[in-house]
């Protein structure tokens, strides 16, 4: 016998909050990942280690924003 | 105790990653047969009987009456149907429940020869495993989204969502592109396998630990401390299967929305 399921729309909202969560921290870590790789490889050539913090911010700050473009609006 | 401290001449060796190669039982062509084989090999071997014999009677045309084995083979296939891809992927999803019933059956009994004895050794603790599984799920959803807007038209989507204003793309679209092709498989992947590795180690460790204690540690310290690690053990053996069965259907769940988001415009 199957458990007795709760209705539609807080099973839907239970699930979507679970994707999204994983989404979101993918978003994130892509983010750091991606401009914090290219702010290291600048501070390499041009031996200033401060454009790593920059690629670092930049990366989180544009991975936040698709966290919020994505996940955040409406509803 | 002090004199237990004294006598004691053989240092605790604590366990680590040395303890998930297990030397090969024999060679077989040129390959190494050890106990990670063997469990995978035997995972899929009981997931593949269990649902064949449970699904024997309906393919002889006689199972409207359905047996225990085929009541228990029908629940467990409608767990994945009904909870994971008619949920996640709505109807289309249906067609997506072989593979993902598959995958769930497969993890969650490799996942529990982590605490079946005589193997107590996850098949999924080693990266090859939860590796081949995320590059399937990648495969598929990839091959879906590309086969619905076409090459140009998948990246395109993926990498420019509509609605930013254009200079922003610079800084957003490489951070998409290594999200969906990337991070999602990588991700898919190490979370299955550190949660197995490590949930192998903790149990390990209470039972090395609480053994230590109790036979070579000795003294009233050691057979109070070492008892209750022993006792910890069966504690966290019953967490362990908790642990195995949620990263069994995470995976798959998130399967299952990395396919459904592949057929359905995102936004």
């Amino acid at each position: 016998m199957p458990p007795t399921l709760p209705d539609d729309e807080s099973r839907d909202l239970g699930r979507k909050g679970e994707a999204d969560a994983y989404g979101a921290l993918g978003l994130i870590i892509s983010g750091v990942l991606v401009w914090g790789g290219v702010g290291y490889l600048l501070s390499e050539r041009f031996d200033n280690q401060l454009l790593v913090l920059v690629g670092l911010l930049l990366g989180m700050g544009g991975g936040l924003y698709l966290v919020w473009f994505r996940y955040g609006r409406s509803t | 105790m002090s004199t237990a401290l004294l006598a004691e001449s053989t240092a605790f060796k604590a366990p680590g990653p040395s303890d998930f190669e297990p030397p090969p039982f024999f060679t077989l062509a040129g390959v190494e047969v050890n106990k990670p084989i063997v469990i995978v090999l035997l995972s899929a071997v009981i997931v593949a009987a269990f649902f064949y014999a449970a699904s024997r009677r309906i393919a002889a045309g006689q199972g409207m009456v359905p047996g225990k084995l085929q009541y228990a083979g029908e629940s467990a296939y409608g767990f994945v149907r009904n909870s994971i891809a008619l949920e996640t992927i709505g109807k289309d999803g249906l067609r997506f429940v072989p593979v993902l019933a598959t995958l769930f059956f497969f993890i969650a009994v490799n996942n529990m020869f982590g605490i079946i004895p005589p193997f107590q050794l996850p098949g999924t603790s080693k990266i090859a495993i939860p590796l081949g599984l995320a590059l399937i799920v990648w495969v598929i959803y990839n091959w879906l989204g590309i086969q619905r807007m076409g090459f140009v038209g998948y990246f395109k989507a993926m990498m420019f969502p509509p609605g930013i204003p254009w200079p922003v793309y610079i800084i957003l679209a490489p951070i998409e592109l290594l999200s969906n092709v990337i991070v999602r498989p990588v991700t898919l992947c190490l979370r299955l396998t550190l949660n197995m590795f490590a949930g192998h180690l903790v149990l390990v460790l209470f039972v090395l630990g609480g053994e230590y204690l109790l036979l070579e540690y000795g003294g009233v310290v050691g057979v109070l401390a070492g008892s209750v690690s022993i006792l910890a053990s069966i504690v966290v053996t019953f967490f362990e299967l908790f642990i195995q069965l949620l990263q069994a259907y995470v995976f798959t769940l998130l399967a299952a929305l990395y396919i459904g988001g592949a057929l359905v415009d995102e936004h």
